[in-house]
C-alpha cells in the first residue's frame, strides 16, 4: 500500500493514521475524558505537518522523514531503532521487577513487552538469516575445490 | 658552488615540467591549492626553464606529495570528483545517495557498502580495487 503514497507523505500519513486510531479509542471509551481524542488528533496533525516539512530538508533527518534514505541513513535509522528497542526492553524488565517486588497487579504488560521483544528478536534471526545449514561444499565432501577462473 | 645550486641552474626537460604539473594537479585535487593559484602555478611550470623555476612553481607543497602517489581511498573519491568539477550534490545525485553520504565518504568517516563501492567505481570508470584499494606503496613489499 505504501507504494501508492509519495515517499514524503508516508511517515506523516502513518503518524496521522496512528493519531486517528488513538483518538477513536478515546471516543469509543467515552466518559468525561472524550476530549483527549481531539487533543490526540491535533497533536498527530501537528506532528505530521512537522514531519512533512522536515522531509523537504537536505539533512539526514530530512531524508529519514521523507522516506528517501540512502544506505548510510538507513543504517543510522536501524541502529537508532535497535537502541530504542534495547532501552524499552531494559525499562520493561525494570518495570516487571518492580511490579513483582511491590506485589503490583500491573506486572503483566511488562511481561508482554518482554515477550514480544524476544519473539521479534527470534523472528528477525529467522527472517534475516542466521547461517543456514547448507550442503557441505566440495572440500568437505572430499573433492578438491576448483576456482571458477581456473581451467 | 653547492650541488643543489648547480642542479637548480640546470635546464629542465618537458618530462620535468609534466612531473611538476602532476604534483600541482595532485595538490589541487587534495584542496591544497585554490583554482586560481593552481592555474597560475601550472602556467609558471609550463614556462619554467630551469629546475629552480620548477621548484618555485611547486614551492610550499609538502614533499611527500609526489606525482602518481595514490591518495587514501576516501581522498580518491574527492580527487575523481574535483577532476570532473562536480559538486557533492551532483555526485550524490549521480550515485543515488545523499550529499551527506558523499561528504562522509570523502572525509573517511563512512565506508560504502560493496554495492555502493561498485557504483562509485563504475561511475568514475575505475575498478573497485583502484578506487578503494589500499595505497600501493604501503602494501608493496620493501
Amino acid at each position: 500500500m505504501m507504494r501508492f503514497i509519495p515517499p514524503r507523505l508516508r511517515k506523516p500519513a502513518a503518524i496521522a493514521l496512528a493519531g486517528v486510531l488513538f483518538a477513536a479509542a478515546w471516543l469509543v471509551r467515552g466518559g468525561p475524558l472524550w476530549w483527549i481524542s481531539i487533543l490526540a488528533v491535533i497533536m498527530a496533525a501537528a506532528r505530521a505537518v512537522y514531519l512533512y516539512r522536515m522531509g523537504g530538508q537536505d539533512t539526514d533527518e530530512g531524508a529519514l522523514a521523507g522516506s528517501r534514505a540512502d544506505e548510510r541513513q538507513k543504517l543510522l535509522s536501524l541502529r537508532s531503532r535497535a537502541l530504542a528497542c534495547n532501552l524499552a526492553v531494559i525499562a520493561a524488565f525494570i518495570g516487571l521487577t518492580a511490579a513483582i517486588a511491590v506485589k503490583g497487579a500491573w506486572w503483566w504488560p511488562f511481561l508482554v513487552i518482554l515477550g514480544v521483544a524476544g519473539f521479534g528478536y527470534l523472528l528477525g534471526l529467522s527472517n534475516y538469516g542466521v547461517a543456514e545449514e547448507g550442503t557441505p561444499d566440495e572440500v568437505d565432501a572430499g573433492h578438491q575445490a576448483r576456482s571458477p577462473v581456473s581451467s | 658552488m653547492a650541488p643543489e645550486e648547480s642542479r637548480a641552474s640546470l635546464r629542465a626537460s618537458d618530462a620535468d615540467r609534466e612531473q611538476a604539473i602532476d604534483v600541482l594537479k595532485t595538490a589541487f585535487a587534495r584542496d591544497r591549492l585554490a583554482r586560481a593559484e593552481f592555474g597560475a602555478r601550472v602556467g609558471q611550470a609550463l614556462v619554467a626553464r630551469t629546475y629552480a623555476d620548477l621548484a618555485a612553481a611547486t614551492g610550499s607543497i609538502p614533499g611527500p606529495l609526489i606525482a602518481g602517489q595514490p591518495p587514501g581511498m576516501s581522498a580518491r573519491v574527492r580527487q575523481q570528483r574535483t577532476r570532473r568539477e562536480m559538486s557533492h550534490g551532483e555526485l550524490a545525485q549521480a550515485l543515488g545517495v545523499s550529499r551527506q553520504t558523499v561528504i562522509l565518504i570523502e572525509s573517511g568517516r563512512y565506508l560504502p557498502s560493496l554495492s555502493l563501492a561498485f557504483t562509485i567505481a563504475r561511475f568514475f570508470g575505475l575498478t573497485v580495487d583502484k578506487m578503494f584499494g589500499p595505497d600501493e606503496e604501503k602494501t608493496s613489499p620493501r
